[in-house]
């Protein structure tokens, strides 16, 4: 059991986001040229403004890789602390890994059917699986 | 005083959990109160079109789950930069558990009262704890 194992879903993820990321451009260049948007032209725009203007299936990409800069980012640091403080290994990997393919599973739904229900029950699954290595990491760096 | 400049970061990562769960309960409460049904919610809905639609007070616990997803990835990050460069000392824990301290107190009154001057002050205070770990932070990684 190496402490080390716990930042193989972190790369994971981190790659996974970078996926999303080619994916929303892939959708979202071809969706502005068909709705004449001008980038060229464009000053001080942001991402929010084109909800308004492309379809919602491109916009769901968007949304998901907003969604992956914002509780992701807990879980790279409670990983990078339980492989610092020695606890990055076990039952803590087998729990990051269970986040990172939980986290793709409520990517792939957000940008496909993207019922909220189903969305929210991945969600929920997912947080657990984040709750549990924060309550490891609570245990091992303040309680112990 | 716990062994590691990690510990302040562990807890806010917990407390973070929390606020989210704090979030789920309340916007749930609401949405029965608002004879919202989710399963029949239009497909690819958000927690920000809900603006205007639940109450304020509602409302306000999610800003301050969205915010902790903020700001604090960035304190995060500084200190593991501090822990990994030799910068764990009296003076950097200090600086991080007064900085978690404070976001707890920001997340209360936001969830709470919510008056925009005190969020301020709390947050304005919280940010000069981080300038300061950032800077201890260069300071330890350039050696």
């Amino acid at each position: 059991m190496d402490t080390n194992d716990i930042l193989g879903p972190v790369a994971t993820l981190a790659l996974w986001s970078m996926i999303m990321w080619v994916w929303m451009y892939a959708t979202r260049i071809p969706a502005m040229s068909r709705a004449k948007i001008d980038a060229v032209g464009m000053v001080g725009g942001t991402g929010k403004g084109l909800d308004d203007v492309l379809p919602p299936e491109v916009q769901w990409k968007a949304h998901n890789y907003n969604h992956l800069m914002e509780q992701p980012t807990v879980f790279y640091a409670v990983a990078i602390a339980l492989a610092i403080g020695g606890m990055g290994g076990g039952l803590n990997a087998q729990l990051a890994w269970a986040y990172v393919a939980l986290r793709i599973v409520h990517s792939l739904v957000q940008v496909t059917v993207n019922r909220v229900m189903w969305r929210f029950g991945v969600f929920v699954l997912a947080s657990l699986a984040l709750l549990a290595l924060c309550v490891h990491a609570f245990i091992g760096f303040v309680v112990h | 005083m716990p062994e590691s400049l990690l510990a302040p970061g562990a807890v806010l990562a917990l407390w973070t959990l929390v606020m989210l769960t704090w979030a789920a309960v309340t916007r749930f409460q609401a949405f029965s109160k608002a004879g919202i049904d989710l399963k029949s919610a239009p497909p690819g809905g958000r927690g920000v079109d809900l603006e205007g639609v639940l109450p304020p007070l509602t409302n306000w616990k999610s800003h301050n789950y969205t915010h902790l997803c903020e700001q604090p990835t960035l304190f995060y990050a500084v200190i593991v930069f501090l822990q990994l460069s030799g910068g764990d000392t009296d003076l950097t824990r200090g600086l991080a558990w007064a900085y978690v301290v404070l976001r707890i107190v920001h997340s209360f009154w936001q969830s709470t009262v919510n008056r925009i001057p005190v969020r301020f002050a709390i947050f304005f205070l919280a940010t000069l704890c981080l300038l300061a770990l950032s800077a201890l932070a260069v300071i330890a990684t350039l050696g």
